[in-house]
């Protein structure tokens, strides 16, 4: 039985934010408030929770690890890292292994945090519904790639990379500006696009979040030298960016990354109700020519029929 | 640059400019069938002045040398000198083996040779031989000394220069030590104080939100209690339904929290003024010294403000203050030393059972804090070494070894002491002894 209410848990290492979290939310959502960790992976197991909003900096786990926990156990549940320091290795951590729906800081915007608990609640709840109708099928992975990889970076290394860490049945385009990607993009479905964020003329990091409004199957693989987290916390809210890997790029980090997200993305051609999970927030300014903005349109015309 | 010998021209040299080479002298030689008499006039020729000393050369080989020196002794001041030798061929007289030298000699190996060679006083010149050890010229000692002055300056000039330039980049180094201290203290304090300023703005917000319903209701009743008073039936039917309308979007649950809300709200701004009130001691400016400054206040602040350091390890933290009278410090600095001391050590622990223990008590005009961690502890042959400057174990880039150095610099301008003890691990244990205030105003 699915309670009335979506159950949203609540953990901190502070009661207070809890007992104001609480307050904040209990009026809508059946709230679940603790201040150990343990307890939130019992509730996980035995009930349904449908959003999870957690602190990162806790004295015996991180928010992130907390959070991979409870994707193992309940990957429908929707996780929300609440924090009151954003350190960039906590940020790396939330996109790469926490895969966290939006990363929120302390002190928050109270209008702003019940629009997004109520998204994910809402999100969580038809997944929860969906699962109790039909039985998640495990999807068996994909042996054929889809769409194949577009990288978009200005030095050419970064592409022969990608080139010689996957089969050669997937396909491995390039482009050095966000106009070429675009029209790449415009062209044919591509199931990964990884992308270097400095560039010298063009604002990769606006269209990565345009992009994901308009072709949310595409995942976006990030790697940049660039090491600040604020940028960060935006490309995983706005952008929801599947990877950030650090420059220079690992060999192995990338592998798995690029596997990874060719096997999300035939899970998201498989069940397209998953892609809701990864909606964005509104980018706040954009600069992008008038150019790369039709093109994005029509990405989006296009990726509204496959869909 | 080089004193210019008179009536010689010098000879511009494509050799590196610190080789004999730019002393040479084009000094046209002897013949060996010069007559002794003729080496005497050639000496006097305006053109070799300069010389002790002339070669006497065949075909390009050095046969050897005729120093004035030997001309006065043997021929000039000796009686029938000029008669006796006049006449004969000055390879009669000369030196067979002057001190020849390559134009590529340095300077400075060229004054060594001459020490080493010449007889003192210095009576002769020495010839320098080109590549093929044939005659190129001579050269003069004087010029060779003046060379090495004008080099010995000019090494000094550099080494100063190198001095400055290091002296500015250990400044830069203490700053940037200083800059990453500010940093971590930043992203702590940031976390420290976001965390209630969260709930506090949180708390508030929905106070506001909960005062609007709660208004009307409580103008609701008034207008019920004057239509009552009044004996108005009307406005009284009316207030009623008012009253339960404003009573519907009330709900008196909230309200019983309301208090534990706005309790936890100055609970918050309480520990809010409290971080910022900490702060206070590490801004005062650097080297300021005040006099009564309470240890125990500058431990707990250096806890308060490096607090996050530890929680994000679990470590308990124990305090165990002694009887330690007032000092006369520099509070940030002698927090800047504590900070230092307490990130080591959380640094240190790995584990989940941290014990971070904080010992004071007064000793021989000492007060003495003890910092004992429960980490993985310093090898033997690390630990007289974590003093030292640029010294550190932590990887390229995540440290830069000199917050001990500074720790230590700082206690030693205080007129204390620092040391530290371990066992690999079980432990590290940081003593830091500052003297007392009584102590420095008697020694006044």
């Amino acid at each position: 039985m699915t309670p009335a209410k979506p159950c949203v848990v609540l953990i901190d290492d502070e009661e207070r934010i809890l007992r104001s979290l609480s307050m904040l939310l209990r009026g809508r959502y059946d709230v679940l408030a603790t201040t150990n960790p343990v307890q939130v992976l019992d509730w996980v197991r035995q009930r349904p929770v449908h959003v999870v909003v957690s602190d990162q900096r806790m004295p015996t786990i991180s928010g992130v690890d907390l959070l991979r926990q409870i994707r193992e156990h309940s990957p429908r549940s929707m996780r929300l890292l609440l924090t009151g320091y954003a350190d960039l290795a906590a940020v790396e951590a939330a996109v790469n292994d926490g895969e966290i729906f939006r990363f929120l800081e302390k002190p928050w915007d109270a209008a702003k945090l019940q629009e997004i608990v109520a998204l994910a609640a809402q999100i969580a709840q038809a997944d929860f519904e969906r699962a109790d109708a039909a039985p998640a099928v495990p999807i068996a992975a994909a042996t054929t790639h889809f769409g194949g990889v577009l990288v978009l970076d200005e030095d050419p290394g970064s592409a022969a990379l990608v080139r010689s860490l996957l089969p050669a049945s997937c396909p491995v385009a390039t482009a050095t500006t966000v106009e070429a990607a675009m029209a790449l993009l415009e062209a044919q479905e591509y199931a990964v696009l990884v992308a270097e964020l400095r560039h010298s003329s063009d604002d990769v990091i606006a269209a990565l979040k345009l992009l994901k409004q308009a072709s949310p199957r595409t995942l976006a693989v990030a790697c940049s030298s660039l090491r600040d987290g604020r940028l960060l916390i935006d490309l995983i809210n706005q952008g929801q960016v599947f990877r950030f890997l650090p420059k220079p790029l690992g060999k192995e980090l990338l592998r798995r990354a690029l596997l990874a997200a060719l096997e999300r993305h035939g899970e998201l051609r498989h069940e397209p109700h998953r892609l809701r999970r990864h909606v964005v927030e509104a980018p706040r300014q954009v600069s992008l020519s008038g150019r790369v903005m039709d093109y994005l349109r029509r990405i989006r015309d296009q990726a509204k029929l496959r869909a | 640059m080089s004193t210019a010998t008179p009536g010689l021209t010098r000879v511009p040299s494509g050799t590196s400019r610190s080789a004999l080479a730019a002393l040479l002298l084009p000094v046209k030689p002897l013949t060996p069938h010069c007559s002794v008499t003729q080496a005497g006039e050639h000496f006097l020729d305006p053109a070799n002045t300069a010389l002790l000393s002339l070669p006497i050369v065949d075909a390009g080989r050095v046969l050897g040398c005729i120093t004035r020196h030997e001309l006065m002794l043997r021929v000039y001041m000796q009686p029938y000198g000029r008669e006796l030798h006049g006449r004969r061929a000055v390879t009669t007289i000369m030196d067979a083996r002057p001190l020849t030298l390559s134009l590529n000699t340095t300077i400075e190996a060229a004054g060594q040779l001459i020490g080493q060679n010449l007889r003192r006083p210095i009576t002769e010149d020495f010839v320098l031989l080109d590549d093929t050890g044939r005659y190129a010229g001579m050269g003069i000692v004087l010029d060779v000394l003046n060379a090495l002055e004008t080099k010995v300056s000019h090494n000094t000039q550099e080494l100063e220069q190198a001095y400055r330039r290091l002296k500015a980049s250990q400044h830069r180094l203490v700053q940037s030590e200083k800059l990453a201290t500010l940093g971590q203290l930043v992203a702590g304090l940031a976390h420290e104080i976001n965390t209630p300023l969260g709930y506090v703005q949180n708390n508030l917000g929905m106070t506001r939100d909960l005062l609007t319903p709660a208004l009307s209701m409580l103008q609701a009743g008034a207008q019920v209690l004057d239509a009552a008073l009044a004996g108005d039936a009307e406005e009284l039917d009316q207030g009623l339904q008012r009253l339960a309308d404003a009573r519907n979007d009330c709900d008196p649950d909230q309200f019983a929290d309301l208090i534990a809300l706005l309790d936890d709200s100055l609970h918050g701004v309480a520990q809010i003024g409290d971080l910022v009130g900490n702060l206070k001691d590490f801004s005062r400016v650097d080297s300021a010294h005040s006099e009564g400054v309470d240890l125990h206040g500058l431990i707990d602040s250096a806890l308060r403000i490096g607090g996050h350091l530890l929680k994000k390890r679990n470590v308990q933290v124990q305090c165990r203050y002694g009887e330690v009278p007032s000092l006369r410090c520099a509070p940030a600095q002698i927090n800047q030393v504590l900070l230092n001391l307490i990130g080591n050590a959380a640094q240190a622990i790995e584990h989940d059972q941290g014990l971070l223990s904080i010992r004071t008590q007064s000793l021989g005009g000492y007060a003495m804090v003890a910092v004992q961690d429960n980490g993985r502890g310093i090898a033997a042959e690390v630990l007289p070494r974590i003093f030292e400057p640029f010294f550190t174990t932590k990887p390229v880039g995540q440290g830069t070894g000199l917050g001990l150095s500074i720790c230590q610099q700082i206690v030693q301008a205080h007129g204390g002491r620092i040391a530290a003890t371990s066992t690999p691990g079980v432990g590290t244990r940081f003593v830091v002894a500052l003297p007392i205030a009584r102590d420095t105003a008697v020694a006044r």
